[in-house]
């Protein structure tokens, strides 16, 4: 009950603390006035320690299963295990953004002490930026999500979490997620404050560089581990959905991406200045536009919008505050760029980033377009229509082949200059031997269309060319080889993975068998078992091929209490060559089983190719902390 | 230089609107993964396992056998429930700026860049 209270006064006192912070900044602007320029850095480190004392304290209202709170009386119950209360914590919409605010001043915390070679009137309004971000979601928090709203009488058992989310991997991909969201503010706000000082310029690339590939790495592995659990506890097997909130995570991805390269060229040659900044203040606003409307439920529904008008109209307003302070302070001080427009080399590396940057914002604009269009033609004209994989596969597949081929040639060539590419030969016979492959896919796979011949055919050479690239030993990009190598890697798996999958389905009875090529597949026997918060259901399927070699796998079937749900926990094998995907579920007023067997090759490698994509990044921070 | 452009974005729209994206083994998985579960919280009947999509699968290979092409039977859906059952959105008058704004912005990128950067291929 006491905690109830904590947590609630730490986070007034965090607002006070963060107002204080903003306008003595505003004062220590004015007049430098040192006294607080040196309590700065306690302040943010006091403003961190009561969000996270309040933080902490939400934790322990889940451990301790009190009901007094009516987060936790909406999200947990007693007989849930300890591991799942804790990650309950954040499992719903008011710990969420208390782990959001809890980033957010980290982030600032950690910024002002680590970026003490930059200006000090520059950091100031850094930070000056930052506390307005973070007194907004304050507010927001303590109006319309207080976590900490106290129920009387206390009620004896909560409503529990829904059953998909009580897994490992789903715990720790919000924690993930939100560490690549938010950091972004920092690049939003220092690129905003050093716009104003007209500070953007190679030296600001150099500085500002580690935080925006510390916010890709995170926001790659956070969407990766999402991916995953989607892969093998939503069902049939598939991995991504093109669902509105994937998309939603997508964005801000694909713009950090086009900033990671661009912000190069700005280190590099000194060009693309007001371009940066644009892409600081997308990948931001889209950040939070991402959060908010997942956490509101916007996106699935208009409808539950009108629910709760309160929270929809304040995410509206701060969203659109944002975005006018941004262009307000790009329109005004944008006459500080150096504006030295230097004519660009089509055989240049500059030239070439730029086109990776004209791809990556159309995928962007698709993606975008795509999932709020629906929602626009609703409110505008009543009628209701659903933008599925179909669109996206339609529009993005066709510009993916040339960005790949660009992805191939443009690290090959130089700064600067027009050059003659180096191994001419080498690069021609490798397009070739791309081709041949494909070729042979095509022809013995009726089912792959042209489209997919071509793309298939680019992301060889791709491979090919960063494994060429890589015997080179060039150690200076390794970072640069093996997110490429990463990238080669998953649109191959993702290709060769929705050419060769295949399935079966069928409805089976104890005993029955069914035949899957030169496989068969048998239902033995059926099994039930009681865990602390399920029933268990586990079906035993025996499988073999004609060597006889048999592989035994055992899908669940999970009948939750708390609340009422039943979920299918999926069989897999995994190996380098294939995964063998085995799931089950009940069908009603019948006494048998819906049974789906697939095989589904090459898939552990999307998930490798995807971790190696976030090593290069990985390998950038540490390769920066070194120096 | 612009010709080089020029030839890209034709390439592009060549394959675009040639692409017709199927690799799925039957033609009923297609069918099924085009097709919204209304009950369900964006997934298709494929991807399903509720009641609801249980029976929209049997509708569908019952079409199927019954010799029905799959332009039919995404119609005969979308005369039962609506465009909203519908994946992929049609080119109609309510749909053209979904389709064509993406391009549209895909060709102004490509504008912008060349009035920006004078390109030169001198060596």
């Amino acid at each position: 009950m006491i905690l109830n209270y904590i947590g609630n006064f730490a986070l007034f006192f965090c607002l006070i603390l963060s107002s204080i912070i903003f306008f003595t900044s505003i004062l220590v602007l004015n007049n430098k006035n040192s006294f607080f320029k040196r309590n700065l850095n306690e302040l943010l480190f006091f403003k961190f320690f009561f969000t996270l004392l309040s933080f902490f304290s939400l934790v322990i209202l889940f451990i301790n299963s009190e009901f007094s709170n009516e987060t936790v009386l909406n999200n947990s119950h007693i007989s849930k295990p300890l591991f799942y209360k804790i990650s309950g914590t954040w499992g719903n919409h008011e710990g969420s953004l208390l782990l959001w605010l809890l980033i957010l001043t980290f982030c600032a915390f950690f910024y002002f002490l680590k970026s003490k070679n930059r200006p000090s009137d520059e950091r100031l309004l850094t930070i000056i930026f930052q506390e307005l971000i973070i007194m907004g979601f304050l507010f927001f928090l303590l109006k319309a999500s207080n976590p900490f709203n106290i129920i009387f009488p206390v009620p004896d058992e909560g409503m529990g979490l829904n059953p998909i989310l009580q897994d490992p991997l789903l715990a720790i991909h919000p924690p993930i997620l939100y560490l690549g969201y938010v950091s972004t503010s920092i690049v939003f706000s220092s690129s905003l404050a050093a716009l104003m000082k007209g500070n953007i310029n190679n030296l600001w690339a150099k500085d500002i560089k580690s935080w925006v590939y510390i916010s890709w790495t995170f926001l790659t592995l956070g969407i990766l581990l999402g991916s995953i659990w989607a892969y093998y506890e939503l069902g049939w097997g598939g991995f991504w959905f093109w669902d509105p909130v994937e998309n939603i995570s997508l964005m801000p991805w694909l713009s950090l991406t086009a900033l990671v390269h661009c912000i190069l060229v700005l280190e590099k040659r000194s060009i693309l200045h007001s371009w940066t900044v644009i892409l600081s203040i997308i990948t931001f606003t889209l950040g939070i536009c991402g959060t908010f409307l997942v956490r509101s439920g916007i996106l699935n529904s208009i409808h539950t919008f009108a629910n709760d008008p309160e929270r929809g109209l304040y995410i509206l307003f701060f969203l659109f505050f944002l975005i006018f302070l941004s262009i307000l302070i790009f329109f005004i001080y944008e006459d500080k760029f150096e504006t030295n427009n230097k004519n660009l080399n089509f055989y240049s590396k500059d030239f070439s980033i730029i086109l990776n940057n004209w791809f990556v914002m159309y995928f962007l604009s698709v993606i975008l377009i795509g999932t709020i269009y629906p929602i626009f033609l609703e409110v505008l004209s009543n009628e209701k229509i659903s933008v599925g994989p179909p669109f996206f596969n339609k529009l993005i597949i066709p510009f993916l082949i040339p960005f790949l081929i660009f992805m191939s040639i443009g690290p090959n060539l130089k700064w600067i200059k027009n050059n003659k590419l180096s191994n001419k030969l080498n690069l021609i016979f490798l397009f070739i031997l791309s081709i041949v492959i494909a070729i042979f896919v095509f022809k013995f796979y009726s089912n792959v269309t042209l489209n997919i011949t071509i793309l298939l055919a680019v992301s060889f050479y791709l491979f090919f060319i960063t494994i060429k690239d890589f015997a080179k030993r060039n150690y200076k990009n390794y970072s640069q080889m093996i997110s490429h190598f990463g990238f080669s890697l998953l649109v191959l798996s993702i290709l060769l993975n929705s050419i060769f999958s295949n399935e079966v389905t069928s409805n089976m009875r104890v005993g029955d068998e069914i035949k899957f090529f030169d496989k068969s597949i048998k239902l033995q026997r059926l099994e039930n078992t009681k865990e602390a918060n399920f029933l268990k259901l586990i079906a035993h399927f025996k499988i073999e091929d004609k060597d006889k070699i048999e592989l035994l796998l055992k899908p669940e079937i999970r009948i939750y209490d708390k609340p009422e749900t039943i979920t299918s926990e999926a069989a897999i094998k995994t190996d380098i060559f294939r995964d063998r995907f085995l799931v089950v579920n009940l069908v009603k007023e019948n006494d048998y089983l819906n049974v789906r067997y697939q095989e589904k090759p090459f898939m552990i490698w999307i998930w490798i190719s995807a971790i190696l994509i976030s090593l290069g990044g990985i390998i950038n921070i540490l390769k920066k902390n070194e120096k | 230089m612009k010709i080089k452009i020029i030839l890209l974005v034709f390439f592009v729209l060549i394959t675009f609107f040639k692409s017709s994206y199927s690799n799925d083994t039957t033609l009923e998985n297609k069918i099924n993964k085009n097709l919204r579960c209304l009950i369900c919280q964006g997934q298709s009947i494929y991807d399903s396992q509720s009641d609801f999509a249980e029976s929209m699968k049997l509708v569908v290979r019952q079409k199927i056998e019954a010799g029905m092409g799959e332009e039919d039977i995404y119609s005969f859906f979308k005369l039962q429930y609506g465009e909203w059952i519908l994946y992929d959105p049609q080119f109609n008058s309510k749909n053209f700026a979904l389709w064509l704004l993406p391009i549209l912005i895909f060709l102004a990128g490509g504008i912008i860049i060349i009035v920006k950067f004078g390109v030169s291929k001198k060596r």
